[in-house]
């Protein structure tokens, strides 16, 4: 028998934990395919899969689960990551992930690979987690902790590389506050980075926040986010408004999500009060490429002028 | 202290509360065109709509004199545990000045939730205090009770004496005082209804509806167009997922409700709890089936959460139970006219699968 074949949906947490589970399953032989860049294509048929209402990334996503299918693999991990703080959740729709795919999409029919994480921190090791999973694949004992082990300090390592960040103070500075998938999905955001990279302008998002900063503002606030990413924004938003060296703020919110309309609106109006330029760029299933780059630019031309 | 708060279903319930502890209270006006074109205005374009709406009570009760809100943050991991703080900072910030006393879970900060209940408690002694939410306790039973069979009966009532009864209720539920009384008036109530020359159709002929979803939108009728009303004059009965007094067994008494047992009806569906109510959601749905319904309309917030969640499983679930389930989002722009055509349209539809079992069954 061939190694198992498992797809991961670039979406969503991928942008976040890919090194993770990169490690983890190549350590445990199972052949690991990505599925494909989002693409016009692919979205569509996410978008035909899903309610109209609910969140772009997630549509995002069910295109993504769709195109893996189309590829043949043998499962698609879905985990369901329920909290990675104590008493802190992810959104629901992370939360109901597993359920809203399998009984969405009549063609996953038993292809889903998943189990629930629960963990203290950041790190999805912990290997009660796992076990489940190791049974149904039937995977040793041994080789999943260490398999964990592995994954787990490389994944390490590259958050510290992301921690190292030098901010060069004569050119603009902008904070982008959004999730991973919204921040580094070139498709659904148009390139934003590349964009603004162009431009000439330094970026930093909240996995460059050192995460005791984060939980520092996060405690200050009145009261803290239930869901952990928000979380991070907040953390790493109030952080962003209060140092002089981020010369504005950009909120990439994606249209439908819930827990942006509420963060998005307690930043705007701090950010109004503490005079620092703010704007909302919204991620939606259309927006065209010139509309967002005039806004941006409109945008970067009064950083200009407010820093000269 | 002008007190005022949500506008959520039966809201004598909530005056009375505040009466009871000698406050002088604002009535949220119940929520018009112009409230929620209010709130809209001063919301967050992406908000729940349920905040919206509350927004827009809210200065329409400021407008009036009110300059202490009273609401609570909610327990479940969704965004109705902010609506409070939010609400707080957009006023602060139009320069509003009044006060908001927010009742978040006593675990999460117990000295906070205590100041909070002596704000409300005021000069009562604490036997006081625990008398009154028990008649409050009390109360919102005894009108659950009541809206029950209303809801049931009123199907057979074209001519709206079953509605003038609720009425009345109401307003004598309004002026008691202590337990005897509460249960006076129920059973009074309970006897009018039952003087009235209805009769329940043999049950084949009954048709029967739940309501699941959010709960503001489930329970403030004034949002939902008045559904339960609409459906009770096409001739059917209805039945909803939440009531006032369920809603304090599930907030005080978490592991007693019934909730406990309704999510486990739906566990097939959604594993683990994912906020708001989409759990019981879909346990209801399954509980409704047992307990032969014959149709589900599911109501939701435009963009809600978890329950959008649940409305992505509806499809299969019908079809797994053999069930109709009809989804509707409410939001500023929903027109009262297509909910009712898509109603009416669902009604048929439950009718015509209803004959089809019954023929089914009749023929083997
Ligand atoms: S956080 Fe927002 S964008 Fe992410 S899944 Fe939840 S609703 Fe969608
Ligand atoms: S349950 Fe729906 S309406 Fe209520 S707070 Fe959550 S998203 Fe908003």
């Amino acid at each position: 028998m061939g190694k198992l074949k498992l797809g991961i949906p670039r979406a969503l947490l991928y942008y976040f934990y890919y090194p993770f589970w990169e490690k983890l399953f190549s350590e445990l032989d199972i052949e690991l395919i990505v599925s494909n860049y989002t693409s016009r294509e692919q979205l569509d048929k996410g978008i035909k899969y899903s309610i109209s209402e609910i969140c772009v990334p997630i549509k995002v996503y069910i295109g993504h689960v769709l195109d893996l299918i189309n590829q043949g693999v043998d499962y698609v991990y879905i985990p369901r990551i329920i909290s990675i703080k104590k008493n802190i959740f992810l959104c629901p729709k992370f939360l109901g992930l597993p359920d809203m795919i399998k009984n969405s999409i009549p063609e996953i029919e038993n292809k889903i690979l998943t189990h629930q994480i629960t963990a203290k921190d950041d790190s999805l090791a912990g290997f009660k987690n796992y076990l489940g999973m190791a049974d149904k694949l039937n995977i040793s004992k041994w080789k999943l902790f260490w398999a964990l082990q592995k994954a787990n300090s490389h994944w390490q390592e590259h958050r510290k590389t992301q921690l190292q960040v030098n901010i060069d103070k004569k050119v603009l500075t902008i904070a982008l506050i959004g999730y991973v998938y919204n921040i580094y999905d070139r498709f659904i955001n148009m390139d934003l980075l590349r964009h603004l990279r162009e431009m000439g302008i330094n970026i930093v998002t909240f996995e460059m926040v050192d995460s005791q900063i984060i939980e520092q503002e996060v405690k200050l606030f009145p009261k803290p986010m239930f869901w952990e990413f928000t979380n991070k924004l907040l953390g790493a938003g109030y952080h962003f408004l209060k140092s002089p060296d981020i010369d504005g703020i950009i909120y990439v919110s994606a249209f439908g999500c819930g827990p942006d309309s509420i963060l998005g609106s307690f930043l705007e109006i701090d950010a109004n009060q503490a005079n620092k330029p703010f704007m909302t760029l919204r991620i939606d299933e259309q927006t065209g490429e010139s509309h967002l780059l005039t806004r941006i630019e409109a945008f970067v031309d009064l950083l200009k002028l407010k820093k000269s | 202290m002008k007190i005022t708060f949500p506008h959520m279903g039966t809201t004598l319930i909530f005056a009375k509360l505040f009466e009871l502890f000698d406050h002088e209270i604002i009535m949220p006006p119940r929520p018009s065109k112009k409230t929620i074109d209010l709130g809209v205005k001063h919301s967050p374009e992406f908000a729940c709509f349920p905040f919206k709406v509350i927004m827009g009570s809210y200065l329409e009760a400021i407008e009036a004199g009110a300059d202490t809100i009273v609401t609570s943050g909610g327990h479940g991991p969704c965004r109705a545990g902010y609506y409070g703080e939010l609400h707080k900072k957009i006023l602060d910030d139009f320069g509003h000045q009044v006060n908001f006393i927010i009742f978040n879970a006593p675990q999460d900060n117990w000295s906070k939730f205590m100041e909070n209940l002596k704000k409300i408690k005021a000069k009562k002694s604490w036997f006081n205090f625990w008398r009154n939410l028990k008649i409050i306790y009390k109360l919102a039973k005894a009108i659950d009770n009541v809206e029950k069979i209303v809801e049931q009966k009123r199907a057979y009532s074209p001519n709206g004496e079953v509605d003038l009864i609720w009425k009345k209720a109401k307003e004598e539920f309004n002026k008691i005082n202590t337990i005897d009384e509460i249960e006076f008036v129920e059973t009074k109530v309970k006897a009018d209804l039952d003087s009235l020359s209805i009769h329940l159709p043999a049950d084949k002929d009954r048709i029967k509806i739940g309501i699941i979803g959010e709960i503001y939108v489930v329970m403030e009728e004034s949002i939902n167009n008045y559904i339960e009303e609409k459906l009770n004059s096409f001739g059917v009965e209805v039945e909803r997922s939440h009531y006032l007094s369920d809603w304090i067994d599930d907030t005080f008494l978490p592991f007693f409700g019934e909730s406990t047992k309704i999510k486990a009806k739906g566990q097939q569906y959604i594993k683990i709890g994912i906020g708001g109510h989409a759990q019981e959601s879909v346990g209801r749905i399954v509980d409704y089936k047992d307990r032969g319904f014959h149709g589900v309309i599911h109501l939701k917030p435009f963009g809600c959460l978890p329950e959008l969640v649940s409305q992505s499983m509806l499809d299969k679930i019908a079809k797994d139970l053999n069930i109709p389930i009809l989804s509707i989002s409410i939001d500023e722009q929903i027109a009262e006219a297509n909910i009712l055509t898509r109603v009416e349209a669902f009604l048929d539809m439950v009718r015509q699968q209803k004959s089809l079992e019954e023929r089914k069954i009749k023929h083997g």
